[in-house]
């Protein structure tokens, strides 16, 4: 007997073809008007902004990628066809939501990326638990819709202004409770689509969909929240709900990153490393970084549509008795704080951020206990030399934050044409708090306290599961 | 309650359900293994009820087969007639296509749902960064522990009208109070229940109990631990601990049954019929072919010498994949040799050569089980380095630690606050990088997996041991629930104990024909268990640093044991000529992405390469003093030009490689030669195999790197027969679908290797047979399920979505071209015998499970006699009531 060795059907490859070629086009583009944004609008409908270039290359690449890796992963799959159908259109609703300017197009793209997306999820049909996994995002995101319409069409009657941008440029005129109760709807919308605590749970409930779409989801739909604060970003500064945002990124941002640790399955761990980084996202918007928090999201989708794709890679046979871990000496102890110190300046003096006591000073610490934690981890150990140890990581390290600066500081250039994305927040007694509870808790991490606290333990497993419905529901039997 | 007698009924009531292995050790068992003691359809009739799934195919697979003219009419039509159907054979495929399978509510939904959360939190081997507190006080007392804090099973518990009590201290206090109200006489049905609610998670608990996994002995859990907890969770909710219903309804329609079992057979006979006038077509054209005896040489001739024309002899691990290899290669010298004479001559030995044995990895200090697991293993093999490269076996250790302390790293960065969202930031871009070269340039990437990059081959020697074998399946069931008392002293009381000598017959397969005086009590020196305290430990990690000194306590078993593995091998193949070259061929694959790529490892063997065999018995057979022992004592004389080497079929590429480090000056000139030769058969064999005209061999490396590959190869699937006779019988055709022993009865004067082929090999098989047959089936229920929704747990196994079952047998993308196609046709095994009738009914007269087997149809024995003009006949199965 032979084995068929099939390719990719003629729609997969036409369809990666076409998105990698929209994804050239899009850097292309990028590169032609950089620094300068385009600005370019169609009456009171669409408008093609930086941010509408950046978000389609984003979109095109992880499609592309998606794309290209289920033609072959999903051969024989009884909805191939449909896949590819839905994963495009889903690419069409997130380019559409950044194409927009007049704000039912927005809601239309709002409800399109949910309703794709839940398709994806519930793809199998012959599948009862796929199908209430299904209709059980698909509830999260009808709801995201109605606050997204809520407190979108509240501004718009006050002011009778459909367009993104008529409501932005005359934010002020709103009242405030209007206005705060418009972004408080608008932040649930974020909330939900980016899987924020409380509404976390259709996330770690939604991998009954192939592997790629879990991809897709991950790298792409869950960013919807960044575009969305991004995009209006002056509502949450007048309706001074920026500390709110802060808030629920930091909380979430935290637990989230606790619950990871404990979860046995590979798809619900990554699902929970979403949600802490996607947390980490709106606290970055919350600081009044919307620049960075739209780079967060590109990289973050690259690490995380990397990590799906390739989960099936976690099988390993381990030994069950924890290796000792060298301890540090002095002298490597100086030297990874000396580490910590430089990158941090680094990141300052080349990004800018830091230098002032604002928000910038919580995202260039963590970026100096990250540069200290890689470096803790390579000097104490005795496989690598000394010219790797001391020379070639440091270099290394500091080299990838200039790359991210590279990105960020392109990103924030190109992106001036959108009102306040780079208008850091003065430092707040609320943010000096976050930043000591981070440190307790990478303390808390480092030293295992956690065994001391069943209960937290417990909880941690109660709040991260499932929905109920979505596993172990359904039998098959003879009908 | 008597604890002994809650232990016996646990035990049999286990028997209900498979054992499942963790996927990095993947063995292809039969799933109803615990009901191989009843006949093949009997079996089916009770097993279907109990999984609710399906052990017949279905009508659409049949229809396929019957499209593609794959069942014969006129069998068919008599098949039907004999029991008395006489309607059309479109009314019958259409009255099978009208069994409809479709979702139903699963009443013990919350039960599952709170069983499945705590047994994935303790099983966990490694994928949490943090594990569950208390994991070392066991599972019942872990789970009893921090269940007090469980909200969700109290918001249940409530709604039933129940309060969280205190819960008993031990697990058999926990059952007494649960089954207060049962009479013992109902406890097995019961726990049987219990168990088929959850196959696959239950089949693991066995698997860590029976074979005292690593983890295991850091984590005990029990069957009555999982029967404690789950009765205790049903009483507190309100589900039921027994319900008036049986768990599954068997809403089967006899008559469709009926119809499945006469196509079933109809489509058996019909490959038997062409398989058969295959093989004698074969073997005729052999006979026509053969100028006169000078290539075979039959008999126990002491006086065989070297084999002139031959270069190389090539020996195969049991595995249907070998063949393609082996008909090339032997036509390689063929069409190249100016003297038309074939210049490779291939054996099918016993699965991992018949070395019962575990394997010592050298880098990581673990031992793995290297033999099929259907028996326990004699013997430990450990790795010492050469002496003259330890500068480079120094840096091939070094270059792990950094490849671990890379892993470590990103792990590390990964986990930690607040480094994890600074870390995204400074890498992403590197993943991104990284996911393109993956997507558009597979073996690129593959260079920069932090895996090293080339063997330790050359850098060590096996040298073998006797060993505390991992307790054998036949035997454990004793200590199934059993995790209390030391473990290790208790399996090797029970492997000792000689009033249990069935232990031997499978362990030692291998030489136990040759009168192994020690063959009662399993192969195990107790003196030696006493002294060395160390072997029954050897999991223990820490041996890991003993290979520096290991040479000062080496612990052989002496030279005359070793010489009869050698024979064992040479026995069992046939053979007793000798090429300047002898390669004994393992077998492994090499798959990107795979969490099964362990099944597409030398299968039964417990998912590893079959490389540490080969080099262990090439090592034995270069030995002087094991030669010596085989000329004097056996009268096999190696002679001194003949060289042996090991090899490695990386069966996804086809490629081989050989171990030749140590290969002399003076046969340097004909492994290079192999080495070309092996190169030209790869792309003739990628060619047929995947029916690619051109460029064959890279596309087959291609699709073996390639992370979004989901048939990086097909592995046995496909596999419809195993003979075991000599290659005169198959070299003349092709039966790349055949499992090939190599066996000459014309060399067995009184069938004791035939015994030991059918004890080994032929039970080995049986179990691969059933493995496919019941995952192309039923792959929801017996297979793995569709890869593209796993989603791995613990790092030993898969969950289907958000959390299922665990996953029990090969995934669909191993047997079916698609969700509604299948690739592996199933059907039994055939397994046609070359050797005298009364040879066979000597061995099953010996060996009541064997006989039971193959009377029960589990295998489909067919004899095909010298002593009768080599005329086929079915071995006499009994008859089964529909």
């Amino acid at each position: 007997m032979n084995d068929q060795n099939l390719r990719p059907s003629l729609l997969y490859r036409m369809v990666a073809f076409f998105l990698w070629a929209l994804f050239a086009l899009n850097i292309g583009s990028i590169v032609w008007y950089y620094p300068e944004a385009p600005n370019w609008t169609y009456g009171d409908l669409f408008r093609i902004s930086s941010l509408s270039l950046i978000i389609w290359a984003t979109v095109c690449f992880f499609s592309a990628v998606v794309i290209n890796f289920a033609g072959k992963y999903l051969i024989g799959f009884k909805y191939y066809k449909r896949f590819v159908l839905l994963a495009l259109g889903f690419t069409g609703s997130v380019s559409l939501l950044v194409f927009a300017n007049h704000v039912l197009i927005i809601l239309v793209a709002w409800l399109g990326m949910g309703f794709f997306m839940s398709r994806l999820i519930g793809i199998d049909r012959r599948w009862g638990e796929a199908r209430e996994a299904s209709r059980y995002c698909q509830k999260h995101f009808l709801a995201g819709t109605l606050f997204l319409a809520i407190g979108l069409l509240m501004l718009s009657f006050e002011l009778n202004q459909f367009t993104v941008t008529g409501i932005i440029s005359s934010v002020g005129d709103i009242p405030y409770w209007l206005l705060l109760i418009s972004a408080l709807c608008i932040i649930i919308a974020a909330a939900i689509q980016s899987a924020m605590f409380p509404f976390h749970r259709w996330l770690l409930s939604a991998m009954t969909s192939p592997t790629p779409a879990s991809a897709l989801m991950h790298a792409g739909f869950v960013n919807g929240a960044g575009i969305l604060l991004t995009l209006l970003a002056p509502l949450f500064f007048k309706s001074d709900t920026m500390t709110l945002l802060f808030f629920i990124g930091g909380i979430t941002a935290i637990v989230a990153q606790f619950a990871k640790l404990i979860q046995v399955n590979i798809k619900q761990k990554l699902g929970c490393s979403t949600t802490a980084q996607m947390a980490f996202m709106i606290m970055q918007c919350g600081l009044g970084f919307f620049n960075a928090a739209v780079v967060h999201l590109i990289l973050h989708g690259c690490y995380k549509a990397y990590l799906f794709l390739s989960s099936g890679e976690e099988i390993e046979h381990l030994s069950p008795k924890k290796p000792q871990r060298p301890s540090r000496t002095k002298w490597q102890t100086a030297f990874v704080f000396a580490l910590g110190i430089l990158g941090a300046l680094f990141f300052a003096w080349i990004t800018g951020k830091g230098l002032h006591l604002d928000g910038g000073i919580f995202l260039t610490l963590i970026v100096a206990i990250t540069v200290g934690q890689a470096m803790e981890n390579i000097i104490k150990r005795d496989e690598f030399s000394i010219l790797k140890k001391l020379i070639i990581a440091p270099i290394f390290f500091l080299l990838s934050i200039g790359l991210y600066a590279l990105m960020y500081n392109g990103t924030t250039i190109f992106m001036h044409d959108l009102p306040m994305i780079d208008y850091p927040e003065s430092l707040s007694v609320l943010q000096i708090v976050f930043g000591v509870i981070f440190l307790i808790g990478f303390f808390i991490m480092k030293l295992g306290i956690y065994e001391s606290f069943p209960w937290l333990y417990v909880k941690l497993i109660n709040d991260s599961q499932p929905y109920k419905k979505t596993l172990l529901r359904y039998k098959k039997n003879i009908k | 309650m008597n604890y002994k007698f809650l232990n016996k009924v646990i035990n049999e009531a286990a028997e209900v359900v498979g054992k499942t292995w963790p996927l990095y050790g993947f063995v292809t068992s039969n799933p109803l293994a615990g009901y191989e003691a009843l006949p093949f359809f009997t079996a089916l009739k009770k097993a279907s009820p109990v999984f609710g799934g399906q052990t017949l195919p279905s009508g659409s697979v049949f229809r396929k087969a019957w499209q593609e003219k794959k069942i014969d009419e006129v069998i068919l039509t008599n098949e039907l007639n004999t029991v008395g159907i006489h309607s059309s054979i479109e009314n019958t495929l259409q009255k099978m296509e009208s069994v409809v399978f479709t979702d139903f509510p699963n009443d013990k939904h919350e039960l599952d749902r709170l069983t499945v959360k705590w047994l994935s939190l303790f099983l966990d081997e490694g994928l949490a960064a943090w594990p569950m507190p208390f994991k070392d006080m066991g599972f019942y007392t872990s789970w009893r522990k921090l269940v007090v804090h469980d909200n969700d099973l109290m918001a249940l518990a409530r709604k039933n009208g129940h309060r969280l009590t205190t819960i008993p201290k031990t697990p058999e206090e926990a059952l007494q109070e649960v089954l207060f109200d049962f009479e013992p006489e109902a406890f097995q049905e019961i726990f049987e229940r219990h168990f088929a609610a959850l196959p696959g998670w239950v089949g693991f608990i066995k698997y860590r109990v029976q074979n005292n996994s690593i983890w295991q002995q850091e984590y005990p859990i029990s069957l009555l631990d999982y029967l404690a907890v789950r009765l205790w969770i049903a009483s507190l909710i309100g589900a039921a601990i027994m319900s008036e219903e049986p768990t599954v309804v068997d809403f089967s329609d006899r008559e469709i049954i009926k119809i499945q079992r006469c196509w079933l057979e109809a489509w058996e006979k019909s490959w038997q019929q062409r398989f058969f006038s295959e093989i004698l077509k074969s073997s005729k054209r052999f006979d026509e072919f053969q100028t006169g005896p000078k290539n075979i040489i039959i008999g126990n001739n002491p006086n065989t010498k070297l084999k002139t024309g031959l270069a190389a002899q090539l020996v195969f691990c049991l595995d249907t994949r070998s063949e393609r290899l082996r008909r090339i290669l032997e036509q390689a010298g063929a069409n190249t040799n100016v003297e038309d004479e074939p210049r490779y001559e291939t054996f099918g030995s016993a699965g991992a050569f018949g070395i019962m044995m575990d394997y010592q990895h050298p880098e990581t200090g673990m031992t793995y089980k290297s033999s099929p697991a259907v028996g326990a293993s004699s013997y430990l093999v450990r790795e010492k380095p050469v002496r003259d490269r330890q500068d480079a076996q120094k840096a091939y250790l070094k270059q792990g630690r950094k490849l671990s302390s890379y892993r470590y790293f990103l792990k590390r960065m990964k986990n930690i606050l607040p480094s994890a969202f600074g870390y995204v930031e400074g890498s992403g871009l590197y993943y991104g990088a990284f996911l393109l070269l993956r997507l558009w340039s597979p073996n690129r990437a593959e260079h920069w997996l932090l895996k090293h990059k080339s063997g330790y081959e050359a850098l060590y020697e096996p040298y073998i041991t006797s060993a505390v074998p991992v307790i054998s399946d036949r035997i454990s069931s004793e200590v199934i629930a059993n995790t209390k008392t030391g473990f290790s002293k208790t399996s090797a009381k029970i492997v000792l104990n000689p009033d249990l000598d069935e232990v031997s017959t499978l362990a030692l397969y291998a030489h136990d024909f040759v009168g192994d005086k020690r063959a009662g009590s399993g192969g195990i020196n107790q003196d030696k268990i006493e002294k060395e305290p160390s072997i029954i430990h050897s999991d223990n990690p820490l041996l890991q640093h003993h290979h520096h000194d290991v040479t000062s306590t080496i612990d052989d078993i002496g030279d005359d044991q070793k010489a009869l593995i050698v024979k064992g091998t040479f026995d069992s193949c046939g053979w007793r000529s000798f090429a300047p070259l002898v390669v004994f061929t393992g077998h492994a694959s090499k798959s990107a992405n795979n969490p099964f790529a362990s099944s597409l490892d030398c299968g039964a063997c417990a998912g590893q390469p079959g490389k540490y065999n080969a080099r262990t018995l090439a090592m034995l057979a270069n030995n002087n003093n094991v030669r010596n022992i085989l000329k004097k004592e056996y009268d096999i004389e190696i002679p001194k030009e003949t060289f042996f080497i090991a090899a490695e079929h990386i069966t996804s590429t086809d490629e081989v490689e050989l171990f030749d480090q140590d290969i002399p000056a003076s046969h340097l000139l004909l492994a290079a030669q192999l080495k070309k030769d092996l190169i030209w058969a790869q792309a003739q064999l990628t060619k047929e195999r995947l029916n690619e005209p051109v460029n064959s061999s890279s596309i087959a490396k291609l699709k073996s790197n390639s992370w979004s590959e989901s048939r990086p190869e097909w592995g046995l699937s496909g596999h419809k027969g195993y003979v075991i006779g000599p290659r005169s019988l198959t070299l003349k055709g092709e039966f790349s679908d055949c499992f090939m022993s190599s066996y000459d009865w014309a060399m067995d004067p009184d069938g004791n290797i035939l015994k030991g082929i059918m004890q080994g090999p032929l039970v080995v098989v049986q179990w691969i047979s059933n493995h496919y047959y019941f995952s192309t089936v039923d792959n929801q229920k017996f297979g793995g399920g569709s890869k593209i929704i796993h989603n791995i747990t613990g790092k030993y196994g898969v969950v289907e979505g958000n959390g299922s079952d665990l996953k029990i047998g090969l995934p669909l993308q191993s047997v079916m071209k698609s969700d509604d196609e299948v690739y592996h046709d199933p059907i039994r095994i055939s397994v046609l015998v070359q050797a005298p009738r009364r040879y066979i009914d000597q061995i099953l007269k010996g060996d009541p499970k064997l006989k039971s087997l193959i009377e029960g149809g589990w295998i489909l024995l067919f004899v095909m006699d010298p002593e009768q003009k080599n005329q086929i006949d079915a071995y006499k199965q009994m008859v089964q009531p529909l």
